[in-house]
């Protein structure tokens, strides 16, 4: 009778966020289950976690700001989270594991690989269970599931490991840990940002780092190919130059791209435009630029920032010389992507 | 300001937890700190225009929830009245700064109180014309105050005002030390005396620890005694005194319940009322009663030589009964002054009322005590309170109703306890946040219906339940109050599960139907778009509510709002005759002194624009002929 309650419950929160959605982005259309999913978590934790229903609702339609209203809904999973911080069962943990993995992975619907899918969250269920299903089990099982781009097919060999390693540590004897507040406090970070869990997945730091203010940008648009030398004209108050790479995707950090003025300007300023796509990141070996001012595309696990790097410019600087570095490979190019202006 | 709401948000949890509890807590603060500040770094890289104000207040209300949630929950908790009025304490001075921060002045009654209170600590009198001619030296921030139509006047040309001077005089001490802020403290420190003895109240009810635990925060730090306990009103003293009273007379001590209903009395003449129900439901004596009532007369009239002040005696003869019901209900269930909107935690105070026999003796003194005044509130044409926070009138009651609430706590629906502790999250969110909002002029709409209706161009507003412009949804709503006013007093607790689910079921349900045009149209309501009209009458006419009108248009002015095809009936007033169009069609219509009603048809569902052509018009509403 309580299983038949809690899947009307499921029922009515679907359909009352399908009645809900307003807004258009693929987070805002998964919000039916997004309701599902808060409460199969308040049936596995605590039934007042199914407040995040209705809040969630609210947040679809009180919050107009879209980056906000995602980063709401991120808050509203992650409070559902670390509010239920109390022991939970076994049961619980497992299905604690489902909705973490379908949430950060499932979303968008229509990019999902469901046979790669389906196998990952079996895993995941096995590490918690192997594990034994404690809240550190689910953060493992999580943040593996999480990691793993499972593009190309032979990346579903990590989870595998990670698996073998925790029966391997079983075996030999390691015992249950918990670590209650530390899992927990992982597993909200990681749903705070579910709306853009492919960059949390594939650029982790990109959301501890402090947000750039949006500036204006005077456009340039160029694609410079190795040994390009070209000289451009620095708009007033501008004070960083905005470049990335083409086809440097295999490239390692420290890398040279090209020299702007008198700076080096190497991978780890910069990286290759699209590196971060899930089915690029792979075999890209670019690491996120250090000042990073690429745009947040996508949603959920599909997000990714595209590699654009931000390189000050010297001050009162009227115009800067850009040499591209005579040993990029052929095909490869810098792009400038504009001058950004500083606010007056 | 929010350096000091960190402090003492660090410094609550000492007070009352302690071991485990309070590492846990710390634990959550630390964690929600954490994100917090990840937050802080990121939003702006997503919109620059983001509110860090209401952030903050969101943050520290919320940190604020996570300490009642254990205070009610916890394992080790060092509960005592004393402790929870520290607490309280606490809060209330976090609060404060937030209620007169910069852009925001106290408004309503308050800035008379408070000149008041300066004449008598500056001048030692109670004349306020020196006060009204120099607004300037004031601490209301207030230069546009005067003196208010009917207040008494002296034979010498003084200006007394009329409000009674008891509470000024309490205030006094507290302002000569600390200005505005030592009046304001003043009034906190009356809430704090409030909180302790509605604890200690509850305790000598017999009201077990977890249930006085539970309804502790919901009460001190929610709506409405959070907002008067940090405002200058005499709401809260008044709320104060009345739970002595009541104290007093439970325990059949003179000493502190005569006291007490003096002190009520002479805070606001209307608190007679409830000193007289008091003594009738407590079987006192008729001698007490009638000095009761003589001492706040004879105050008065020494203080401004008006016995009655502004009042009249016939306001205590009977009114015609429909306006019984509207301030009744309006009360039980209107969108902007009605207890579920403004304060939800106290529906549970009313099904208490439903079982009666089993609530404790005190609460049913209260309530009976309090009978006399509502019965006399009800037909007023303020019952919702005038321009003040919500529930002006009833906050003396409240902790009536919290012990009614503590005393069913046990059948309450965990889910139903859950709707209500967010709900009153909500609105203690934007009452800090925005003190200003809490006073809002009586339109028929409230600050959320209004806020949709805004961001939509649709009218949410009539959604919400309104007596004080009766809509299609009063009805529903009180059909559904008293539906869960029922269910909670006279079911047993029932599971989480439905009433989240049917509430988030009626939010969505709600906007959908919200997104839909509608049947009626009010001209003045948030939804309408307006290209050149004005609003009438001006939004603070004395008494607004009473008058008719929406939006005047002038030619070449028009409206735009979303109507259902049909035909409809417009009620509109014209001086000088008017030609509008509406959608395709174009009316005329005669001068006339009176309101006139003139069936329009619109062509089909969606946004229609009212266009004034000629002349001008003033365009009350608009109904669609069923």
């Amino acid at each position: 009778m309580d299983r038949l309650r809690w899947v009307l419950a499921a029922a009515v929160s679907a359909y009352a966020c399908h009645l809900a959605v307003h807004h258009t982005t693929p987070i805002d259309r998964a919000l039916p289950l997004l309701g599902v999913l808060a409460t199969v978590l308040a049936a596995v934790t605590y039934p007042a976690v199914m407040l995040a229903v209705p809040v969630l609702i609210l947040a679809e339609i009180a919050v107009p700001a879209e980056e906000v209203r995602l980063l709401a809904f991120g808050v509203i999973f992650a409070i559902g989270l670390i509010g239920p911080i109390g022991p939970i069962g076994r049961i619980g943990r497992i299905g604690l594991a489902i909705v973490l993995v379908v949430l950060l992975r499932w979303i968008p619907l229509d990019s999902v690989l469901w046979g790669r899918e389906l196998f990952l969250l079996a895993i995941a269920v096995l590490i918690v269970l192997v594990l034994g299903s404690t809240r550190f089990a689910v953060a493992v099982a999580v943040i593996t599931a999480l990691i793993t781009p499972a593009v190309p097919l032979r990346t579903l060999a990590l989870p595998l490991v990670v698996l073998f390693v925790c029966v391997a540590a079983r075996v030999f004897g390691m015992p249950k840990i918990e670590l209650r507040w530390v899992s927990s406090i992982a597993l909200a970070f990681v749903t705070l940002f579910f709306a853009w869990s492919g960059i949390v997945a594939r650029a982790f730091p990109y959301f501890w780092r402090r947000a750039a203010r949006p500036m204006p940008r005077v456009e340039i648009a160029q694609a410079l190919p190795p040994r390009a030398d070209v000289t451009f004209e620095v708009p007033p108050n501008a004070h960083a130059l905005i470049v990335s790479g083409a086809n440097v995707a295999r490239l390692r950090r420290g890398t040279p791209l090209a020299r702007v003025g008198d700076a080096v300007v190497r991978i780890g300023d910069a990286a290759d435009w699209g590196y971060m796509r899930r089915e690029q990141f792979y075999a890209s070996r670019n690491p996120l630029p250090r000042d990073a001012a690429g745009q947040i595309r996508g949603y959920g696990y599909a997000a990714w920032v595209d590699g654009a790097g931000r390189i000050a410019l010297p001050a009162g600087a009227r115009s800067v010389r850009v040499v591209v570095d005579a040993s990029l490979p052929a095909g490869a190019a810098l792009q400038v992507e504009g001058f950004e202006i500083a606010p007056r | 300001m929010i350096t000091a709401a960190v402090l003492a948000l660090l410094a609550l949890p000492l007070v009352m937890l302690r071991r485990r509890t309070l590492f846990a807590y710390y634990a959550i603060d630390l964690a929600t700190w954490l994100f917090a500040w990840i937050l802080w770094r990121r939003v702006p890289g997503f919109d620059p225009g983001v509110d860090f104000y209401l952030g903050f207040v969101a943050l520290a209300i919320l940190k604020l929830t996570t300490f009642s949630i254990f205070v009610a929950v916890g394992k080790d908790v060092r509960w005592s009245p004393l402790r929870a009025a520290i607490a309280a304490a606490i809060v209330y001075a976090m609060v404060i700064p937030a209620m007169v921060r910069e852009h925001t002045v106290i408004d309503g009654d308050e800035p008379y109180y408070l000149l008041v209170t300066e004449s008598i600590v500056r001048d030692g009198d109670l004349d306020l014309a020196n006060q009204y001619r120099n607004l300037a030296t004031s601490e209301a921030g207030r230069t546009d105050l005067g003196p208010q139509t009917g207040d008494p006047t002296g034979p010498d040309g003084q200006q007394y005002s009329r409000h009674e001077p008891f509470l000024p005089l309490l205030m006094a001490p507290g302002y000569a030390i600390g200005g505005l802020y030592g009046a304001l403290a003043t009034i906190a420190l009356f809430g704090v005396l409030l909180v302790r003895s509605t604890m200690r109240w509850l305790e000598d009810e017999g009201i077990s620890d977890a249930a006085a635990r539970a309804v502790f925060p919901l009460f001190a730090f929610g709506p409405p005694v959070l907002f008067y306990a940090t405002r200058i009103w005499p709401e809260v003293p008044a709320a104060f005194f009345f739970v002595e009273a009541l104290r007093g007379m439970r325990e059949h001590r003179a000493k502190r319940w005569l006291p007490a209903l003096l002190g009520l009395v002479l805070l606001k003449l209307r608190f007679v009322l409830v000193a007289i129900g008091l003594i009738a439901a407590s079987g006192r004596r008729k001698l007490v009663a009638i000095a009761i009532v003589i001492v706040p007369l004879l105050v008065m009239w020494l203080a401004s030589g008006s016995a009655t002040s502004v009042h009249s005696w016939r306001e205590i003869l009977p009114a015609p009964g429909e306006r019984y019901v509207t301030g009744f209900f309006g009360l039980l269930t209107d969108g902007m002054s009605g207890i579920p909107f403004q304060a939800p935690f106290y529906l549970f105070g009313l099904a208490a009322i439903l079982r009666w026999k089993n609530t404790p003796r005190g609460f049913r003194m209260g309530i009976l005590g309090g009978s006399l005044y509502v019965l006399y509130l009800l037909p007023r044409p303020e019952w919702f309170g005038g321009w003040a926070p919500p529930l002006r009138y009833l906050v003396f009651l409240m902790p009536v109703l919290a012990l009614g609430a503590a005393s069913i706590w046990d059948r309450l629906s965990p889910g139903a306890v859950a709707i209500v502790a967010a709900c009153t999250v909500g609105l203690v969110i934007h009452g800090v946040a925005y003190p200003w909002r809490l006073f809002h002029i009586a339109n028929g709409e409230n600050a959320v219906g209004e806020w949709f209706s805004r961001m939509y161009h649709a009218d949410f507003s009539r959604l919400f339940p309104s007596f004080i412009r009766e809509n299609a949804a009063a009805w529903v709503g009180v059909g559904v109050v008293v539906l869960f006013v029922v269910l909670i007093g006279r079911i047993g607790p029932i599971g989480p599960i439905g009433p989240i689910g049917l509430i988030g079921l009626l939010l969505a349900l709600g906007f959908y139907c919200a997104l839909q045009p509608p049947s009626r149209v009010e001209f003045e309501d948030a939804h309408v778009i307006d290209n050149g009209a004005q609003l009438y009458p001006d939004y603070y006419t004395l008494m607004r509510v009473t008058y008719r009108g929406g939006k005047v248009l002038n030619a070449g002015n028009s409206l735009s709002f979303l109507a259902r095809e049909g035909e409809w009936t417009l009620h509109a007033i014209t001086g000088l005759g008017a030609t509008f169009e509406i959608g395709p069609n174009t009316y005329r219509i005669e001068p006339d002194p009176r309101y006139q009603t003139i069936r329009v048809k619109i062509p089909r569902s969606g946004r229609v624009a009212l266009r004034c052509s000629s002349g001008a018009i003033n365009v009350d509403r608009m109904e669609r002929d069923e």
